[in-house]
């Protein structure tokens, strides 16, 4: 098992930019959480997931979290949705955190997303194309990508900006229970760039 | 504490002189230092004047154009202005490529001075207005740090002449060189295919089009990391981007940003060009598929292209396969050198225009197809098993005729003795016909660029080129026809010409051996067998013929001539073209088809496919340096890739499709397929190892990774 973990991790490393388009299947993939326990995509399958990147260090992400934005919006959908916030910070950039101190991060701002999980060799989120903190994905319960792009329509650092921004995950998400087809399913994300190694 | 208050009291004064002597203000935070600069001393009434930003960065910071790229944040300025006046966009100089690992920002580092243009009322008071900026930028290094600062000059308002403002001369100079400018005459084009924004750039008649850049204006366009492909041809500059996934909808028109730094022709020497076109339906492939209007005069660029046409042409002399036919040739000219010169000035023309005229058959030939909907490439009769056949038979009883088997009969002595002045011009002509023939072989390579310049050109100036190739060719005969005395520089006719022909046979046979390889892998093994057979029944002819060189011979030829007719006719492949291809052994290279690459690739396994014909070279030095490398085929079985093969040596419809639907005219063509994708990876066509060992190990994580699912 060990062994096979070692090998899943090796792959992962060898990974180059790739992307995940709307009407796609979702890449899968296997990494562990902020306790260190092991979260796999397909665990949610039959489930709307949504992917949230992650960097406390990013004035973009402070902005969402500051303002109580990305807080809310993990405990609106907690029933509907995974919430799997996702951190690619490489261990060489200075702002990686520790699974301890990011634990810490979420409690300060009384964050709760289902899982936090540590990608710091930056497989998954190159896998998925992820470019910016904050960049959002929405995964339907078949597995298929249905929103990959920004949170809102808001370009900026100000916190202020959060109340009269478009949010297209909040869209996506209403679309979906609905039993709509998600009508923008794709924007450009913005943010800080993603710390790869 | 009297020190204490002494040092207080120094810092005081200081910065109190500090504040006197500076009328600009400096708003200095961590990592940048803003000010505004002003471009005129004062401001007129009416008129507008340059205002800019000035951001200096710390070194290893940067920030954004107004196309951020992959992430960050264009610098924002809102302006507070005296009563009536205006301000317009910020003028952003042309920005630099920021790798951020594997993601790409647009932006400056070091300095950038954003210039805004100011307008004043026409009714403005001749006073000191203050003008006030209040400027966001995001900064980065590793780390991104937003910032934001209140700005403001003091900036006279005249009705006299404004003199320019010495202090921030240079950096206003430096950021307006840096703007993008429209250059009179020059064609902009774009299209859009599946997975690629197009950009076509035309220089005008007698400039060339230099290297470029290319960042457009719009965000989420193309994969910023991703490199562009640019491609010159002449006067056409081609710059090829890979679109975003998922792929922007609805682009009606591009607008952007081609930086060159060797400047563009008639631009003053300014390296940014201002690219605004429609983005068109119909796919401009790279190195062109749509005509270019073309002037009523043959302009510069033309003229440049015919005069490397011309040298083109010289070399190709000295090409493996011409060079004996020219040897042939310049023997009878060595025998002749002091025969009539008047004749052998028009065997000499003869000659020429037998090269000339081939040339614009086989050229005119390919448009012809290529117009009737045929994907052709120089060289594309070479497809045809038959002709290769023929080929190395002919190319087998010249070299033999060279080692000295056996001697023309009374055909080729014109080419020795005076019989008729007709013959030995229809030998001179055939001559010629022959010599271009056989340059094919050696020329398909080598004729790439001038094929690549043609195919953006109209019939009439491809022909041009494909004429002046066939003139060099044709000319160093030409000129020995006309100045023996060049020939009599060379040693008397004696024992030393039979050493020297019969050492021109080798290159022949040589080329023999290649053509029989080309038809093993068009027609099979068995056809190399029928032509060896057949080589075999020519050879026997061609040692009849030259026994019978006494009087009594007559017999003999005719016998002769019935083994070599016997020998062509096993060794022409019967059915050409239904044959098997068989895939040499130890390879594990599948043959292609395109329903083999959708299967594999649903069911989640990347695919690898090598376009390729044998009688394409840089195809064969690929597979030998790269694709065959040790090390790239372990990558290959180790990443679980399936590689197919696709052999275009014969002509194949489907494959044809295929280059087409890639937007490709020609082999080689390497596409890499990724399950998950809509479109496959394209790579150079001239690869290492290191670059395809790049491209492979770019396959996504979670695909790989898929291999091992745990349990």
């Amino acid at each position: 098992m060990k062994r096979l973990a070692a090998l899943t991790i090796a792959a992962l490393c060898d990974a180059a930019f790739a992307s995940a388009p709307p009407g796609q299947p979702a890449p899968g993939f296997t990494i562990t959480d902020l306790e260190g326990k092991p979260a796999r995509l397909e665990d949610y399958k039959g489930k709307t997931v949504v992917l949230e990147w992650n960097n406390f260090g990013c004035p973009f992400v402070q902005k969402h979290y500051r303002s109580g934005n990305m807080q809310a919006l993990q405990k609106r959908y907690a029933n509907d949705v995974a919430w799997l916030t996702v951190n690619s910070t490489s261990r060489s950039s200075s702002d990686y955190q520790a699974p301890a101190v990011l634990t810490k991060e979420l409690a300060g701002f009384h964050a709760e997303p289902a899982r936090y999980l540590m990608d710091d060799p930056g497989a998954v989120g190159m896998a998925y194309g992820a470019k910016t903190t904050p960049h959002m994905f929405i995964i339907d319960p078949s597995g298929k990508v249905v929103y990959n792009g920004a949170i809102d329509d808001k370009r900026s650092t100000d916190l202020a900006d959060v109340k009269t921004a478009k949010n297209y995950v909040v869209a996506a998400l209403e679309e979906m229970k609905q039993g709509k087809p998600v009508s923008v399913a794709s924007t450009t994300p913005y943010g800080c760039s993603v710390k790869y190694p | 504490m009297r020190k204490t208050t002494l040092s207080f009291l120094f810092a005081f004064a200081a910065l109190a002189l500090a504040t006197a002597a500076g009328a600009a203000s400096t708003f200095k935070t961590e990592h940048v230092d803003a000010e505004l600069v002003n471009d005129d001393a004062s401001a007129v009434p009416g008129k507008p004047t340059w205002v800019g930003l000035k951001l200096r960065m710390a070194q290893e910071w940067h920030t954004y154009w107004k196309n951020p790229g992959d992430s960050g944040l264009p610098t924002r300025i809102q302006w507070t202005l005296p009563e009536g006046w205006t301000a317009g966009e910020i003028q952003w100089p042309y920005p630099q490529r920021l790798p951020v690992g594997p993601l790409m920002n647009y932006g400056y580092d070091d300095e950038v001075v954003l210039l805004s243009e100011l307008t004043p009322p026409a009714n403005a008071p001749e006073k000191p207005a203050t003008i006030k900026a209040h400027a966001e930028w995001l900064v980065c290094k590793d780390i991104c740090v937003p910032e934001k600062g209140d700005l403001d000059i003091s900036l006279p308002v005249s009705k006299s002449p404004p003199k320019k403002n010495p202090m921030f001369q240079a950096h206003i100079d430096r950021a307006r060189n840096q703007l993008p400018v429209p250059v009179p005459g020059w064609k902009s084009e774009a299209s859009m295919t599946a997975q690629a924004l197009v950009v076509r750039l035309t220089a005008p008649e007698g400039a060339e089009a230099p290297p470029a850049l290319f960042f457009p204006d719009q965000e989420g366009l193309i994969e910023p990391a991703a490199p562009e492909k640019v491609t010159r041809a002449g006067r056409v500059l081609t710059i090829e981007m890979k679109l975003a996934d998922p792929p922007p909808k609805e682009v009606k028109s591009l607008a952007g940003v081609a930086v060159s730094d060797s400047g563009w022709k008639g631009s003053d020497g300014r390296k940014a060009y201002d690219f605004a076109a429609a983005v068109g339906a119909t796919p401009l492939a790279v190195g062109g598929t749509t005509e270019t209007p073309v002037g009523g005069s043959v302009g510069g660029s033309t003229l440049a292209a015919l005069a490397f046409a011309f040298i083109g042409g010289i070399l190709l002399n000295l090409m493996p396969c011409v060079f004996p036919v020219l040897g042939i040739k310049v023997m009878g000219f060595v025998q002749h050198a002091h025969g009539e010169e008047r004749a052998m000035k028009m065997q000499g023309i003869v000659f020429l225009a037998g090269v000339v005229l081939s040339f614009l058959v086989l050229a005119g030939l390919m448009l012809a197809l290529r117009a009737g909907g045929s994907q052709l490439g120089w060289g594309f009769q070479l497809q045809s098993p038959v002709f290769v056949t023929l080929l190395a038979a002919l190319f087998f009883v010249l070299a033999l005729n060279l080692s000295g088997v056996f001697e023309w009969g009374a055909f080729a002595q014109s080419m020795t003795s005076n019989i008729s002045a007709r013959g030995r011009y229809a030998d001179a002509f055939l001559a010629g016909v022959l010599a271009t023939a056989v340059a094919t072989p050696c020329t398909a390579p080598f004729m790439g660029a001038a094929v690549g310049f043609t195919i953006t050109q109209d019939a009439l100036h491809s022909l041009a080129v494909f004429a002046m190739i066939g003139f060099g060719m044709g000319l160093p005969v030409l000129l020995l026809s006309y100045f023996p005395a060049l020939l009599r520089m060379l040693p008397k006719p004696g024992a030393w010409m039979e050493t020297f022909k019969q050492v021109l046979a080798f290159p022949l046979y040589a080329t023999v051996a290649w053509l029989t390889w080309v038809l093993g892998a068009q027609a099979g093994n068995d056809a190399v067998l029928a032509l060896l057979a057949g080589l075999v029944l020519v050879a026997l002819g061609a040692w009849l013929q030259g026994r019978s060189v006494n009087a009594t011979g007559i017999w003999r030829t005719a016998l002769a001539a019935v083994f070599v007719a016997v020998g062509i006719v096993i060794a022409v492949p019967t059915a050409p073209g239904d044959r098997e291809v068989p895939m040499a052994s130890g390879e594990k290279w599948q043959e292609w088809s395109p329903e083999k690459v959708k299967e594999l690739v649903a069911s989640g396994r990347p695919v690898f496919v090598d376009f390729t014909a044998a009688w394409c070279v840089t195809c064969q030095v690929n597979k030998r340096t790269s694709l065959y490398n040790f090390q790239v085929a372990k990558a290959f079985a180790d990443r679980d890739i399936v590689t197919l093969k696709a052999d275009w040596t014969k002509q194949d419809p489907r494959i044809t499709a295929e280059l087409a639907s890639l937007g490709r005219n020609a082999v080689p063509v390497y596409a890499l397929y990724v399950p998950g994708e809509s479109k496959p990876h394209l790579l150079p066509e001239v690869l290492t190892p290191t670059l395809v060992l790049d491209e492979i190990s770019r396959l996504p994580a979670a695909k790989v990774a898929a291999v091992t699912p745990p349990k």
